[in-house]
């Protein structure tokens, strides 16, 4: 109700400035959101060309493969609100993969990785990857938090470190650097099995995979950290400016290393989901991750100035990234092409994103 | 406290170079290539015994692993002393290693350069070598372009490259397909429409050998086809002019392959009648980055449900056992043991003095271009024990 009084008031406020002020305002409206315009014409452009692209089963395609980003954009979502970044996601998702696949490989696999380890219940797999995850973070936090480094020197020493981990543990064992596959059924149908089927119209089905709802978990305990604790408010005034939040009582350091670990938990279910949906995993698994979750996030809104940016940002952002990703594909583009897409709309984003901080202040 | 931190960090990272040092393979950072090999054990000068220097493109890669973990074995039994470098998958960080190496006394270089079939890559390394007066043997990638044969391996003495024809796998596939198609033609034609709709998953654009098995993998299995009688192939998307799907980070990985062929199967279905009935990848990890795509959408998954038959190069353990459990069709066997024994071979003559080549003619030679030096480990077709 309150969003109708704003529009209406809002609209009333318009009517009452005169025609200079009325068109500076119509061209401010449509720049702030001038990504979410070229957006939506870029998805009716892409109707027009292929009508696949608005069918169910693409749409599907497309909620499912923004829901296997999720997780690493919103751990790294936190870090940029701190003016930081992670560029150890990616890494620490390829470790967490590794880790679940090794766990969970299918007892009568021929090159079981651990050959005698017993089938390990999968919620201390999950377990065991946030663990892993938020050891990570937690010494990505601390570096930052106790000796002032930038994270973007932290993250990247730890970034090398742990690759190096993942190179050595694919040795482990005699596995020799081959790919973990093989996978357990009751793994794969945890992660990748039907949630349930959408009919599709011509007598067909639609499978909803389960990661979609984990996705959606996370986004709501993200959004509830965020937005309705003490530590979320803390975050943001630590983003926004942390001589400030320490003067009005905010624990810097905690809140440093808590927004990382929590970062490093959130790319351990990212890995873990990861794994049952690529299925193959080698010592390559998760590279580049970290830049597509920094540029969902930026393009979502969520500032490298910090202490701002929203969870429904980076949802945002994901989606976006993915649909490009789709509907090039539909389009047949090359891939040259999405490289160039995705690199201006990133600079455009960030531009409007800046824009608008420079005309607050 | 502070001190007292301080005094734990370095007591961690002087720790930390000894844990390095005490390894035989000192694995090298990336970002800052071989200098960071410091504990390792530094060959004296002089230069006796044979030391040598292994550069790898990248560690990451499943089939190099096969290579390294075999080679590693065949260098220690032969007494061999060596090290292992990661290229990190960047020509310029590899430089900088064998830079390192040779100033640090190897005396045998072995290399799997990371620009794979460039010339003058190979020319500078080979140069480095040839003032350094050390043997060089390149190893699994390409030297030279298709067409410059001897540009690199012709004009140096104590040269040697041992690799596969990067065409033989591509060809060997493309065969392998065709044969197979025609045993099973109706089956694989799911909408009889009496062609074979194809996907083609490329793993990286600028690697000689994923280009030819791009092309050759439906030019050969072409051949075969039309020699039948039968229509050759059709990619699955006539729009796309290309005629594959690339990894654009050049990983041949199976995410990149998974959610093309996720999105392929949001518009390509059997229910549609345009189901994809035949997928072509560069490598296992791509194929089952496919399968993983397959079986999530109900195919594949052996009784029951139709299967697509998709097609890698490796032969990795988990590629095989795909094939042995019937959700995935064949492979081009690379022989990870075999390359390594022969260059162990190699390595072991320049440590006894003899002559570089001494006992390689049993190898498959590239004769076609009088290159005694280039010797090709046969690619062997795999379609279950």
């Amino acid at each position: 109700m309150s969003a109708i009084a704003n529009m209406k008031q809002g609209m009333a406020e318009f009517k009452a400035m005169d025609a200079k002020d009325k068109r500076s305002k119509v061209i401010d409206t449509l720049l702030n959101n001038a990504i979410y315009i070229l957006l939506i014409l870029f998805v009716i452009y892409t109707a027009t060309q292929n009508a696949n692209f608005l069918k169910i089963s693409s749409l599907v395609n497309i909620v499912s493969l923004a829901a296997s980003s999720l997780p690493i954009a919103l751990g790294i979502g936190g870090c940029i609100v701190l003016t930081g970044t992670d560029l150890s996601a990616g890494r620490v998702v390829g470790l967490t993969a590794a880790i679940s696949a090794a766990m969970l490989q299918a007892s009568d696999w021929a090159n079981k990785m651990f050959d005698t380890l017993p089938e390990v219940p999968i919620p201390l797999v999950i377990l065991a990857v946030i663990l892993v995850g938020g050891l990570v973070g937690l010494v990505n936090g601390f570096f930052v938090a106790k000796f002032s480094l930038h994270p973007f020197i932290v993250t990247l020493a730890t970034q090398l470190i742990v690759y190096g981990l993942v190179l050595e543990f694919y040795m482990l064992n005699g596995n020799n650097g081959q790919p973990l596959s093989g996978l357990s059924d009751k793994f794969k149908n945890f992660v990748t099995g039907t949630m349930f089927s959408i009919p599709a119209g011509n007598g067909q089905t639609v499978a909803v995979p389960w990661y979609v709802l984990y996705a959606v978990i996370l986004v709501g305990i993200m959004w509830f950290i965020w937005n309705k604790t003490t530590f979320g408010k803390n975050m943001f005034a630590v983003g926004s400016n942390p001589e400030a939040a320490n003067v009005s009582g905010v624990n810097v350091f905690k809140t440093t290393v808590l927004v990382h670990t929590l970062a490093g938990c959130m790319y351990g279910i990212e890995g873990f989901i990861e794994s049952a949906r690529i299925s193959s995993n080698n010592a390559g698994t998760g590279l580049n991750y970290e830049s597509d979750a920094i540029a969902a996030c930026v393009i979502g809104g969520v500032s490298f100035v910090g202490g701002t940016g929203k969870i429904s940002g980076i949802v945002l952002g994901v989606f976006l990234l993915r649909i490009i990703f789709v509907a090039l594909n539909m389009l047949s583009i090359s891939g040259n092409t999405q490289y160039i897409i995705k690199g201006l709309i990133i600079l455009i984003a960030c531009s409007i994103d800046m824009r608008k901080y420079l005309v607050k202040k | 406290m502070k001190k007292v931190l301080a005094l734990v960090l370095a007591a961690l990272m002087v720790f930390s170079l000894v844990a390095c040092g005490s390894n035989s393979t000192a694995p090298s950072s990336a970002a800052t290539g071989g200098s960071s090999t410091g504990g390792a054990s530094t060959p004296a000068a002089s230069g006796s015994a044979t030391k040598a220097a292994v550069f790898y493109y990248s560690f990451s890669d499943t089939y190099i692993s096969s290579v390294r973990t075999a080679l590693d074995a065949q260098l220690e039994a032969a007494g061999i002393e060596y090290t292992d470098y990661d290229g990190n998958n960047n020509q310029t960080t590899q430089n900088e290693q064998i830079d390192t190496a040779l100033s640090s006394g190897y005396n045998l270089l072995i290399v799997n350069m990371v620009t794979s079939g460039s010339s003058d890559t190979a020319t500078a390394i080979a140069d480095k070598a040839k003032a350094a007066g050390v043997p060089v043997i390149f190893f699994n990638r390409a030297v030279e372009e298709d067409g410059n044969e001897g540009a690199v391996l012709g004009a140096y003495d104590n040269i040697a490259f041992v690799g596969t024809d990067p065409a033989e796998a591509g060809h060997m596939q493309g065969k392998m397909i065709g044969n197979y198609l025609l045993a099973n033609y109706d089956a694989v034609d799911l909408n009889g429409d009496g062609t074979i709709q194809y996907a083609m998953f490329m793993g990286d654009a600028s690697n000689v050998e994923a280009i030819y098995r791009t092309q050759y993998g439906v030019e050969d299995c072409d051949a075969v086809l039309t020699e039948a009688g039968k229509p050759a192939l059709e990619y699955f998307d006539s729009a796309n002019t290309n005629k594959y799907q690339l990894d654009m980070n050049g990983a041949w990985s199976a995410q990149a392959a998974q959610e093309y062929m996720q999105t392929n199967l949001s518009q390509y279905s059997e229910a549609n009648g345009n189901m994809i009935e035949l997928i072509i990848c560069n490598n296992d990890n791509m194929a089952e980055g496919c399968i993983a795509a397959l079986q999530a959408a109900g195919y594949n998954n052996g009784e029951g449900t139709t299967t697509i038959p998709v097609f890698g190069v490796d032969a990795t353990d988990s590629a095989k056992a795909l094939i042995a459990a019937g959700n995935m069709t064949g492979t081009i066997k690379q022989d990870a043991d075999g390359m390594a024994g022969c260059i162990a071979l190699l390595a072991s003559n320049v440590a006894s003095g003899s002559d570089l080549l001494a006992g390689t003619d049993s190898y498959t030679k590239d004769t076609a271009n009088g290159l005694d030096n280039k010797i090709f480990i046969p690619y062997q077709e795999y379609t279950g024990e």
